[in-house]
């Protein structure tokens, strides 16, 4: 009888201590079989989407899809729920919703590159420069990175826009320069760390000139932890881009972005009689963020890399 | 390093920054833009013509709108000039406005001419202020409940099922979220006010409900994920077992024991995440239409209204960098380890 009650209460209560099998690897004998990491199904999953929704954006001028600026509502009518026809509905406008969430994703993933790729370039050199000369440029550097950083991101992004012209390129660059202090802190931690390794050493000792330490010894290793931020940048900039068009400071013009379709799409009168045409943009840019930050995660995981904040 | 000397590093190294940001604004937005022209409109470019001419002119501004120059005209360019200090140099005008600012007067607003900014920032302040303590208090409020439920069962089908709807709240863009909360919430259910209502708190506090649990559910998923792991991590230790052996109950040791010690990772974001969440509250106040600061700060800027957005900007900068100084004490009385 007692041994019976005695297991019933570990049952219930012992979990505190032995639940976290399998989370943490430390000291559970099941764990040293688990030898080889994998990335799993849910990495290619996301990489799968974004393959998708990339060449579906590349491939937007010769799928059969209609103009996006074309006004239907002569054939399929103003703010029509999705139909056989429009399969997505159309807009205030009569406009395609299907054809507006593909063009749009032409300019947002245009965006959440290139804003990644300033951010790597400027931030990435910066910090890489830092890591290694060290002295004065680092301590420079360094109050640069952290006056970019003492702004709200949006308010710095804002106070950039609202003063430049709101084309394509200013808007990249603008969330660009929102990834310079981050991706620069991350890259001048890797260098450091690496910098005092034996193989940074030996090249020192065999007289390799310093830019070829840094582009031969140290680049390749800084790429991979950049590697995972830039794919959890891609989101940030992504949604940030969406967050401006909210606040009617995306690209200027006839330009679409799933920013500018959601906030078309979320004035009281669209959101009460056609709720489609903010909700498929909204669909497709979670599914897309959701999947850059999980592979991003991943990516971070696979390799180990600690020293990620976005 | 003492406590004390700790504080007083920081807050010089604060002092340092405002005043950085306050350069690079003012400096960006006297250069970029023409404040002449913001004030007064195409007749500002008055005084240029009649220099040229000798007489007075029409001078079109660049909408295509003729204005005449005369002496009138002249006048109003100088008393503007002298107003806002146009005619001194760059430096100086920064140094004037430092000066003023650092007394709590932060000019006039160029487009309601007369109108102090200091009141518009009294103004419209409380109400984004109102509402990013509502968001951080319910996110703590959802966050420390859920990261100890899931790490109290790591691993389990619940777990991940939690962890699964954790990161697809972390990836949700907060004016997405916005939108889905505002058509279920407000146009189907209509549990809340479509406006914003300034009758009393309640009034306010009922209105800004939505928007603060749009901008709380994001964020309590962000705590939760780091309280889990940190919890997960210390539930190992040995002092967890020692309560366990000794017989004190399971929610005890829960919130009691375990908790204090994994709160640090979620301290440091709670930091952190306070620009994020200004970013969220300017973008969702648009959304739900709430008079706040975000509002406001948009507003100046399509008028190119300078004093006003450099006073917001340097207002809140100064409390983000504030808030992150205020974490970090906050962190070492947590922890007397880190006072070292």
């Amino acid at each position: 009888m007692t041994t019976q009650h005695h297991s019933h209460l570990e049952d219930e209560e012992v979990p505190i201590t032995f639940a976290v099998e399998g989370v943490v690897a430390d000291d559970m004998p099941a764990e040293q079989f688990v030898t080889r990491k994998t990335l799993g199904w849910g990495f290619w999953v996301s990489i799968g989407w974004l393959v998708a929704i990339i060449t579906a954006a590349l491939l937007a001028p010769v799928l059969p899809i209609p103009d996006p600026g074309v006004d239907l509502s002569s054939d399929v009518g103003l703010r029509e729920p999705p139909s056989t026809e429009a399969w997505f509905g159309t807009d205030a406008l009569g406009r395609d919703v299907f054809s507006r969430v593909i063009w749009g994703a032409r300019i947002s993933l245009t965006v959440g590159f290139a804003a990644v790729a300033f951010g790597m370039v400027f931030g990435g050199s910066l910090g890489m420069l830092s890591g290694f000369l060290r002295g004065w440029f680092d301590s420079l550097t360094g109050f640069l990175f952290l006056t970019l950083l003492s702004f709200p991101a949006l308010i710095l992004a804002i106070l950039m826009t609202s003063l430049l012209d709101r084309t394509l390129f200013t808007i990249c660059v603008v969330l660009g320069v929102l990834g310079v202090a981050p991706v620069g802190r991350l890259s001048r931690a890797a260098t450091i760390q690496f910098a005092e390794r034996e193989f940074v050493t030996a090249a020192h000792t065999i007289g390799a000139k310093r830019g070829r330490i840094l582009i031969r010894e140290l680049l390749p290793n800084v790429v991979i932890p950049m590697g995972a931020l830039a794919l959890l940048g891609m989101a940030v900039a992504i949604v940030a881009e969406g967050g401006l068009a909210f606040l009617g400071l995306s690209v200027e013009g006839d330009t679409i972005t799933w920013g500018k379709m959601i906030a078309d799409g979320s004035d009281r009168r669209e959101i009460e009689d056609a709720p489609w045409v903010a909700f498929f943009p909204i669909t497709f840019l979670f599914l897309t963020v959701l999947a850059l930050n999980f592979a991003g995660d991943k990516v971070r995981e696979y390799f180990d890399v600690k020293e990620i904040s976005v | 390093m003492t406590l004390a000397r700790q504080l007083a590093l920081r807050l010089g190294l604060f002092i340092l920054l405002l005043l950085a940001v306050s350069m690079i604004t003012f400096g960006a937005m006297n250069l970029l833009g023409d404040p002449l022209f913001n004030i007064l409109g195409p007749i500002s470019g008055c005084e240029d013509a009649i220099s040229e001419s000798g007489e007075s002119v029409t001078v079109e501004s660049s909408d295509g709108l003729a204005q005449n120059c005369g002496p009138d005209q002249i006048q109003a360019v100088q008393d503007a000039k002298e107003q806002y200090y146009l005619d001194k140099s760059l430096p100086e005008r920064y140094v004037r406005w430092l000066g003023d600012a650092v007394q709590g007067d932060f000019g006039t607003s160029f487009a309601n001419q007369g109108e102090s900014v200091t009141n518009i920032v009294r103004d419209k302040l409380p109400v984004s202020l109102l509402l990013m303590v509502m968001a951080q208090t319910i996110a703590v409020v959802i966050a420390i409940p859920w990261g100890v439920w899931a790490a109290s069962r790591a691993g389990k089908a619940s777990d991940r099922v939690s962890t699964i709807g954790s990161f697809g709240l972390v990836s949700m863009p907060n004016f997405a979220l916005g939108i889905i909360l505002y058509y279920v919430l407000i146009v189907r259910l209509g549990w809340f006010p479509f406006r914003y209502e300034d009758d009393d708190l309640w009034s306010r506090i009922n209105s800004l409900f939505v928007p603060a649990i749009t901008l709380a559910l994001p964020i309590s998923a962000v705590y939760q994920r780091l309280l889990r792991t940190d919890l997960i991590t210390t539930l190992q230790d040995d002092f967890i077992l020692m309560a366990r052996s000794k017989g004190v109950p399971r929610r005890s040791v829960l919130f009691k024991h375990a908790l204090r010690p994994s709160m640090f990772s979620f301290i440091t974001v709670f930091g952190i995440n306070a620009g994020a969440l200004i970013g969220g509250t300017l973008v969702i106040e648009r959304i739900f239409q709430i008079p706040g600061a975000g509002s406001e700060i948009v507003t100046a800027v399509f008028r190119e209204d300078f004093p006003v957005v450099l006073a917001f900007v340097v207002i809140i900068t100064a409390g983000f960098v504030l808030l992150n100084i205020l974490v970090d004490l906050l962190y070492s009385i947590l922890d007397p380890r880190v006072r070292t």
